[in-house]
């Protein structure tokens, strides 16, 4: 898979779960600090990644310092591949 | 059974004062600690607050809280405990209907609250340590005064105050203590937030029973990793939470009770169990019982439950929410008020000694919802559901535009109401999306704007939550805002809700 359709696919699944195109415009904006990700919206988030990409993250390694801005986890999906 | 919750909480101090009643990421506190600590505070509110009135308290997951609310108690007046994490309207918006006279600081207040009496945390951490012991239980809380009172979404943007006498939290905690099989010296999870009524479940039972609460301050629940590091060191035995927060817990497999060998009780409300979770726990927890119940805060936390066994599930798509707890007669009617033949769907109805005396100065709104019986008090839930001959019940729905986003009672009317107030927005409505579990999974705001400079919706929805958020709990903002010209209305001329749930939920 090319890197920019899993960037765009990535893209519009946290457009989905956040409501916002926001995280589209500034892909370094932090996901948790605007409130735009909750606990539920994350466990929303790892199944969809895992269900789309196969990306198997361990809900009990999950750290949020990790996951917390598009592009870290669009990093993370690319290195699952 | 006990005849009084402060008394029962002094006696394991009395008889066991080294248990530890509260431990905070590995800091413990004892029974002694606590009874030395609530007794010296309320002799110091005995003297310094003005008698019989309800005291807002601020603050997070921690002893303080609990030993703040019982130093309360006996010294007679109830608290209205309000979390860290509310927004700043939210205090203001629960002063205007209380008027309390003083607000305890647990945690700094973000806001300044006029004409009110502050009392700060160093000023009550040096009457916990020194300050003259309370001389009697003579004026504690008892009977008919309210223990607590806890703040639900009202539907004009105004909270509503619902008044718990002791009688009625008494009435709770002995179903509790009893019903549900818990053991003296049990180890429950505390992580409900104290001005979620849900946390009464854990809080009350725990302590009468001399047992120890753990806390899970949201710091470590919003942090997964950190989670499920904390979550098998706690060595629980009692597991009390909404169905969503164990949903969480569910993903990680290692949540099973070889990792926790002690845990045997579930204990869930404030939402739907669904049975794929229900099975999901019954299988990973083979020593542990799962128990589903129900109530509205207005009838103290929980006033149906049952144990939800293999049969249970095999035999129940959509779970039971259980039998009316044994002091309390709960049935169906129809729109006219009459009762219903069984299994047919109706309003749920409670009676019995658990309801409360109706909402804090605000008689239109009691009178709307309570009723009486006799000597007995009744609150018209508002909940559809249907209940079997044998009387167990099953939940159905609502009557209204009530809905429970992860455990938190929402009032779309509400939402609306705020969001009307935003400076951007010339009218909206809010709808739930369900999920296929038929638990709402989103809320979704249909909006007509004002005119306005954004260059796109994305920033005015931004501009909008961001106002919104000023006035409204986290979890009652939309998700998503769509923009409309118009919303559609009904013969009426009122904005067609129905036709928008319809829409969202296709």
């Amino acid at each position: 898979m090319a890197d920019e359709s899993i960037k765009n696919g990535v893209l519009d699944i946290l457009a989905d779960l956040t409501g916002s195109d926001d995280v589209k415009k500034d892909l370094d904006m932090n996901l948790f600090e605007t409130g735009l990700l909750d606990s539920m919206g994350t466990v929303q988030l790892l199944l969809e990644l895992q269900s789309q990409y196969g990306v198997d993250a361990p809900v009990s390694e999950f750290d949020r310092k990790e996951w917390d801005t598009p592009n870290k986890i669009i990093a993370k999906v690319e290195q699952a591949q | 059974m006990i005849d009084n919750v402060i008394t029962a909480i002094d006696r394991v101090a009395a008889e066991h004062p080294t248990r530890v009643a509260y431990d905070y990421e590995g800091k413990q506190y004892t029974y002694a600690q606590l009874k030395d600590g609530s007794d010296r505070l309320a002799g110091f509110f005995a003297e310094t607050l003005p008698d019989g009135q309800p005291i807002i308290v601020y603050g997070g997951q921690t002893f303080d809280m609990v030993e703040v609310f019982l130093g309360l108690s006996k010294s007679g007046h109830a608290y209205i405990p309000i979390d860290t994490h509310s927004p700043n309207e939210r205090i203001t918006q629960v002063q205007d209907v209380a008027h309390a006279p003083a607000v305890i600081e647990v945690a700094p207040l973000p806001i300044t609250v006029p004409d009110v009496q502050i009392i700060k945390a160093p000023e009550l951490h040096d009457a916990e340590q020194t300050h003259e012991p309370i001389h009697s239980l003579q004026h504690a809380v008892a009977g008919d005064d309210n223990y607590y009172i806890i703040f639900t979404s009202g539907t004009t943007g105004k909270p509503k105050g619902v008044q718990i006498s002791h009688e009625n939290l008494l009435s709770y905690v002995n179903w509790n203590i009893s019903d549900f099989g818990l053991q003296e010296g049990v180890v429950s999870m505390s992580q409900p937030p104290y001005s979620f009524d849900l946390s009464v479940m854990d809080l009350y039972p725990t302590l009468v029973l001399g047992g120890t609460l753990k806390a899970l301050p949201k710091e470590v629940t919003d942090n997964f990793k950190d989670l499920f590091a904390t979550l098998p060191k706690l060595g629980l035995s009692e597991w009390v939470s909404t169905p969503s927060f164990v949903e969480i817990a569910l993903l990680d497999p290692n949540f099973k009770q070889e990792n926790y060998p002690n845990l045997t009780h579930f204990l869930f409300c404030g939402e739907e169990l669904v049975n794929k979770t229900a099975q999901e726990l019954i299988t990973r927890f083979p020593k542990a019982t799962v128990y589903n119940t129900y109530g509205p805060t207005e009838a103290t936390v929980a006033v149906t439950g049952m144990a939800i066994t293999q049969e249970i599930v095999d035999q129940y798509p959509r779970l039971p929410i259980g039998y009316a707890k044994p002091d309390t007669d709960i049935f169906i009617v129809d729109e006219q008020g009459n009762q219903v033949s069984p299994d047919t769907e109706g309003e749920l109805m409670i009676v019995g000694p658990s309801v409360s005396k109706g909402y804090l100065n605000n008689p239109d709104k009691t009178a709307k919802a309570f009723f009486k019986v006799g000597n007995h008090r009744g609150y018209r839930s508002g909940d559809l559901a249907t209940m079997t001959t044998d009387g167990m019940i099953f939940y159905r729905g609502r009557t209204d535009f009530q809905v429970k986003l992860h455990g938190y009672r929402i009032e779309l009317e509400d939402v609306d109401h705020n969001l009307n107030q935003v400076s951007y927005i010339k009218q909206a409505s809010t709808v739930p999306r369900y999920d296929k579990d038929h638990k709402v999974a989103q809320l979704i705001a249909f909006a007509v704007a004002k005119p306005n400079d954004f260059d796109s919706d994305m920033k005015l929805t931004q501009a909008v939550k961001t106002e919104l958020g000023k006035m409204v709990m986290e979890y009652m903002i939309p998700q998503r805002i769509i923009y409309r010209d118009q919303l559609p209305l009904t013969a009426n001329g009122k904005v067609d809700r129905k036709a928008l749930i319809a829409e969202v939920n296709h």
